[in-house]
């Protein structure tokens, strides 16, 4: 091989090398670009499309309130433990609910208030928070109060909201539709 | 492998050997059991003792063959008087002696055992995999609370049923196609394809049960055996070595057996040899191999005539059949092509699974998870990774392929054959029956000096060559009278060519020939009394004409004058010059001639009442008058020139193998074109150029005739080279044994090989091959039960139609697989989001079952129904290793482009969802744990309601049921954008495949039941779902079908460019 054939086959290398490197990066390139333009053209749309939903909903009034039916109770404080209330006699105490009455043979007497377990219709319905800003929850609160010579002073409440047929109280799944179930320990 | 199939194919060979030198000097039964015991057990080791002998033996084994036999024969003088009196053979009960020679029975592989791989194939560990997570994730959540929902372990068992069932139904599917061969030509029952509810499960399971039992209870045909020196009938499965059998025309031969006496017993062998007509048996030994001695009868042979007295040599597995079985079964590992592209996808779908599902499980944990929740996760990715109904759809789309293939003649008894034969390039072919029609036909005549030809076409209706010489009047009372073969009593009906004739190949010709040419024969000949000599038809004429027939030079030399236009001239040089240029020419294409001569017995010297002898020959043997020649030829069907031309145009190579005469092979090879017109061999080359053989280049030669001796010779080297440089090949006067050496060296080309086959000895050929077709009608059932394929017609052109539906079945694979692997994005994302950005979960993963082996099922089998989009038959046939079932472009575009659109198309539902009963997008961000927590009652949306855990399971479900319904909205366009790769949908039709529609129907059937019949069943997680929440993702859908149809209209406007090497799949 001559000096000048070398030269030559050293320059076609080159060449070749450049044409390789130039169509790796170029496809490399036009691989990036089109997923560039690909994903964001599916942005576009995703964004196009929530946007559109977003524009159905109305801020103050909610679409379907099928899914609550009826409202549910629950205890205020939050029990620690799954509704489980225990209290030691130097604590004084009190809680909250609707409807209640003393579901396990005990001994202990049960108050509430307000004392007639009525609450007011201005609770019901719930317009939202929007247009109902100032809307305050209805609290009921309990009273028991256990007799100083009963051996277990233990008791089992239930809650229920009572007095109207449109309301549920009694799914099997749900323990907190329309009624909420609690038991409160007294300690010596 | 190859080591194997040569031992094996020694085997009987060493056998026989040994039966000659040992048998005949025995004559105490039980002296020879030890002694048979001996010769086989060089192989088969069965007794301890022998074994001794063999080890001792193992030195010297590699001294060769003869040396060792002579130190064996010392060695076991010795031993055999030690063993003799060791023998304890006499004491030994029935039983034991059944127990110690070993009974009667083929083994196979058990049911249980194929039951069982289908059971951990595929997918099917990652699975088990989710199904022990889920149980060991409720262990930990019940050790920690005790009244934690059984959630897990009914996932748990889901996925556990999912396995069992999918297996059940591919080993079903697997028996069903095994099945077909018992009941040959039975179709395979319409019922079971559109499964899917739990009633054709049953059934399904009925079935296995039922063919399970079916299968246990094989056959037990009894034998009559000597036994405690009375005859006595027992089951042929108790048999052991060394028992004397009486067999009777009509029997089977219950095992291998040695002949020691018989009367005119004759045996059918076409199950073992191929060879169709009643092989004699006597007690003499006349052949080196024992295949072809007479005094051996083979297990599973029937006796057709006659008694015999025989001893057992082999039985069970060590029988010839025996070891076919086992041979087959050990061979059985090599893949098919369809289950590597199967393995090598599951491998990318496992390996995306478990990467995805380990590298979240890592962000799980480090994002402070529980390590339970993180587990559950990993449930959840791996579920929504795996294609649970894919493997069952892809046995299902195989075997509805192989149902159309039956109809087109081509049996498949093993189901991923279906698509072997599609990527076939070297089809290793067959000549007689196969390429040919099997039976000799008159193709040629000669007389008057000039050679006429005669229709060879499967009917021969158009005989067209000139009959008014008076020349043909002889020639064809000759043709018609001396000829012995019958066709048999009661075929009036059927026509000529297919009547059944007794008598040989060419006589049969003959008879069918003289039959269409001048009509019932038999009367002609009642007519003309006496074979030969016979006296004539015409009343006038009292002289006696003699006719004889043969090998055209020994007529010829008995002849002295030739007819002419009817006239009798003398036998000059010169009409002895056009006898041999016309025997040459027809001999030159491979035709089989033969010489027709007659004559008139004078009448003073022979008269009326002359009585002949054949024993004195008192009759002229000479000075005959030489009438014509007639050639005969195997012809060719007349369907196959087309399917070697359209194998052609395919890419596919196709070789003829034969042990037929070269001539004769390359006649046929031209004609049916797999050496075209105008490609030469070597040494055509050399004849035109006046060359010698070795001058010429190689290169110029297209086509190559090679002979079984010529092959012999080769190294595999030579043989490459010539199966490389050449593009048309005839191998000649073959053994079945060389066969397997052809296979082998087209397989080193790289090809998938298709091998037709009919005998046993080709056996270890077609199990070789990648592909074994055997022979419906001749082939040997050995053959059968090698061969993944049996073409019914014995005709070429079946596995032509047979590619096409290979190559059909290829694609529309693609397109299911395609479909299949979208929606895991779908699935997969909702997992993904639901631990980073810690929304409600969107997709439950039973839900993810439902689409899996729900919705999905039959669309992605009706993409088997698709018809092909250009002309499948003029490409090249599949590379193996570079064209992929699942490649590159396939799965990017399925998981990152239409299943990224998808995904997004089923969020935009689930945020409507959400957003409509209030919690808007916002607000659900990072909810989950507050979400998921049992304690809180009154979590707060965006609208200030508060939802008790229950009100937000609730909502969960309905989200579930949503993405759902979203998904399956999408993937009706998915169906119908992969109806093609390249082509346009409306080029391709929208309405011409109906399944697609019953597809779609029932995509949408299911999911109507499963939101509105089974919403109100708690543990499938489905809602009643208000109707506008099927239509949020119709954009994303119809996004879909407009992006794909771009993608396939910039496909076909820049074949080749960038955008069709990464975007078509």
């Amino acid at each position: 091989m001559t000096k000048e054939d070398k030269k030559f086959f050293n320059q076609s290398l080159a060449e070749w090398k450049l044409f390789i490197y130039n169509r790796i990066t170029k496809s490399w390139g036009l691989i990036l670009l089109f997923q560039l333009v690909c994903y964001g053209f599916l942005a576009a749309f995703f964004s196009f499309t929530m946007w559109t939903m977003l524009q159905t909903l109305n801020d103050e009034v909610l679409k379907y309130h099928d899914q609550i039916p009826s409202p549910g109770l629950t205890v205020f404080p939050k029990p620690v433990l799954a509704l489980n209330f225990s209290f030691s006699l130097s604590d004084s105490e009190s809680c909250q609910g609707i409807d209640c009455i003393a579901k396990s043979a005990s001994t202990a007497v049960l108050s509430t208030y307000p004392p007639n377990e009525k609450i007011d219709l201005k609770y019901f319905p719930y317009y939202g928070k929007k247009l109902h800003g100032s809307y305050l929850q209805p609290l009921v609160a309990i009273q028991l109060s256990f007799g100083s010579d009963a051996d277990i002073k233990e008791a089992m409440v239930e809650c229920k909201i009572d007095g109207s047929p449109n309301l549920k109280t009694q799914n099997d799944h749900d323990k907190f539709l329309g009624r909420v179930t609690f038991k409160i320990t007294m300690h010596a | 492998m190859l080591t194997q199939t040569r031992e094996v194919a020694a085997e009987p060979e060493e056998g026989g050997a040994g039966l000659k030198t040992h048998l005949p000097r025995a004559n105490v039964v039980p002296l020879l059991l030890f002694q048979k015991r001996e010769v086989y057990s060089v192989e088969l080791s069965g007794i301890k003792d022998i074994e001794k002998t063999d080890k001792e033996d193992g030195k010297e084994k590699s001294r060769g063959l003869k040396n060792k036999c002579l130190e064996r024969k010392k060695n076991h003088q010795k031993e055999e008087l030690k063993k003799e009196l060791d023998m304890d053979d006499h004491k030994l009960s029935k039983e034991e002696l059944e127990t110690k020679y070993g009974t009667n029975i083929i083994t196979e592989t058990p049911e249980i055992i194929k039951f069982l791989k289908q059971m951990v194939g595929g997918f099917s560990i990652l699975l088990w995999i989710g199904a022990i997570l889920c149980w060991i994730a409720y262990g930990i959540q019940y050790s920690h609370d005790q009244s934690s929902s059984l959630d897990n372990v009914y996932l748990g068992s889901v996925l556990a049923l999912v396995v069992i069932l999918t297996g059940v139904f591919a080993y079903y599917q697997e028996a069903k196609s095994t099945n077909i061969m018992s009941s040959f030509q039975k179709m395979i029952p319409q019922a079971s394809v559109y499964l899917g509810s739990v009633l054709a499960l049953v059934v399904i399971l009925t079935g296995v049960f039922a063919y399970y039992q079916e299968a246990k209870s094989t056959n037990i045909m009894s034998t009559l055996v000597i036994r405690d020196s009375e005859k006595k009938t027992i089951p042929a499965d108790q048999l052991v070595m060394g028992d004397i059998v009486e067999i009777k025309g009509g029997d089977q031969v219950p095992a291998d057996v040695r002949l020691l006496s018989t009367q005119g017993c004759k045996v059918d062998n076409s199950s073992v040899t191929g060879e169709s007509e009643p092989q004699a048996r006597s007690c003499e030994f006349t052949h080196e191999s024992p295949l072809e001695t007479k005094n051996i009868a083979f297990f599973s042979t029937t006796c057709l005539e006659g008694t015999a007295t025989a001893m057992v040599i082999n039985t069970g597995d060590r029988t010839i059949i025996g070891q076919i079985a086992s041979l087959a079964s050990r061979v059985e590992d090599s893949k098919t092509p369809i289950a590597i592209e199967i393995e090598h996808f599951v491998h990318i779908v496992a390996g995306v699974a478990v990467s995805i599902g380990i590298i979240f499980f890592i962000i799980a944990v480090s994002m402070k998870y529980h390590v339970l929740d993180s587990i559950i996760f990993l449930i959840g990715i791996i579920v929504a990774n795996v294609p649970e109904g894919l493997l069952a759809t892809v046995t299902v789309t195989l075997s509805l392929t192989a149902k159309r293939m039956a109809k087109k003649n081509c049996l498949v008894k093993n189901l991923e054959a279906v698509e072997t034969l599609g990527s076939t390039s070297i089809i290793c072919s067959d000549k007689t029956g196969t390429l040919t029609q099997n039976r000799m036909t008159v193709a040629h005549l000669w007389f008057d000096h000039q050679i006429f030809v005669a229709d060879t076409s499967e009917n021969h209706s158009n005989q067209v060559f000139d009959q008014s010489s008076a020349t043909w009047a002889s020639l064809s009372k000759i043709i018609t009278l001396c000829n012995r073969a019958e066709f048999r009593p009661g075929q009036e009906s059927i026509p000529i060519m297919k009547k059944i004739v007794v008598g040989d190949a060419s006589e049969t010709a003959l008879l069918k020939f003289s039959e269409v040419m001048l009509g019932n024969v038999m009367d002609i000949r009642k007519r003309n009394r006496k074979l030969s000599i016979h006296e004539t038809e015409d009343p006038d004429d009292k002289r006696f004409l003699m006719v004889m027939k043969g090998a055209p030079e020994r007529i010829l030399e008995k002849c002295s004058t030739i007819m002419v236009n009817g006239q009798e001239q003398p036998l000059d040089s010169s009409t002895a010059e056009a006898f041999h240029t016309a025997y040459m020419e027809l001999g030159g294409i491979g035709e089989r001639v033969l010489g027709f001569c007659h004559l008139y017995l004078p009448t003073d010297e022979f008269p009326e009442t002359y009585s002949f002898d054949v024993e004195t020959m008192n009759f002229p043997t000479s000075n005959f008058c030489f009438v014509g020649l007639l050639s005969m030829i195997d012809p060719p069907r007349s369907t196959v020139p087309d399917a070697v031309t359209k194998c052609r145009s395919a890419g596919i190579k196709v070789i003829m193998v034969t042990g037929d005469h070269p001539i004769t092979a390359k006649a046929i090879a031209k004609s049916v074109g797999i050496i075209s017109a105008n490609s030469e061999t070597v040494e055509d080359i050399a004849k035109r150029l006046n060359l010698p053989v070795e001058q010429v280049n190689k290169q110029d030669a297209k086509a190559a005739v090679v002979t079984g001796m010529e092959l012999k010779d080769m190294s595999p080297e030579q043989l490459d080279e010539i199966l490389a440089n050449h593009s048309e090949i005839v191998f000649a006067r073959t053994s079945p044994q060389q066969k397997l050496i052809i296979v082998e060296g087209c397989q080193r080309q790289d090809a998938v090989v298709a091998v037709t086959g009919d005998g046993v000895n080709d056996s270890p050929a077609l199990k070789k091959a990648d592909i074994g077709i055997a022979m419906g009608i001749a082939g040997s059932d050995a053959a059968r039960n090698a061969a993944d394929m049996v073409l019914l017609d014995d005709n070429f052109a079946s596995i032509v139609t047979g590619v096409e539906e290979g190559r059909l079945i290829f694609d529309n694979l693609k397109k299911t697989i395609a479909y299949t692997l979208t929606k895991n994005i779908a699935e997969l994302c909702p997992f993904l989001i639901y631990i980073i950005a810690g929304l409600p979960l969107p997709i439950g993963t039973i839900t993810i079952l439902f689409i899996d082996l729900g919705t999905d099922i039959i669309p992605s089998i009706a993409l088997a129904y698709e018809k092909a989009e250009s002309d499948i038959m003029n490409r090249k046939p599949r590379h193996k290793k570079k064209d992929r079932l699942v490649n590159a472009p396939l799965a990017l575009y399925s998981y990152l482009h239409i299943g990224l659109m998808q995904a997004l198309g089923a969020f935009i539902t689930y945020f409507t969802v959400y957003a409509q009963h209030g919690f808007l997008p916002s607000t659900i961000l990072n909810l989950r744990v507050e979400w998921e927590n049992d304690n809180v009652n009154d979590l707060e949306d965006s609208y200030g309601q508060e939802w008790t855990r229950y009100q937000r399971k609730y909502l969960e479900w309905t989200g579930y049921t949503a993405f759902f319904v979203s998904i399956m909205i999408q993937q009706i366009a998915d169906l119908i954008i992969r109806k093609t790769r390249r082509n346009s949908i409306f080029q391709q039709g929208l309405f011409r495949n109906k399944i697609i529609w019953v597809g779609i129907a029932s995509q949408i059937i299911i999911a109507l039941i499963l939101s509105y019949g089974l919403g109100s069943i708690q543990a499938l997680n489905f809602t009643m779902i208000r109707p506008q929440y099927w239509f949020v993702a119709v954009p994303h859908a119809v996004l879909i079908w407009v992006y794909d149809e771009v993608r396939k209209l910039f496909i076909r406007l820049f074949p080749g460019s960038w955008w069709d090497k990464n975007m078509y799949y």
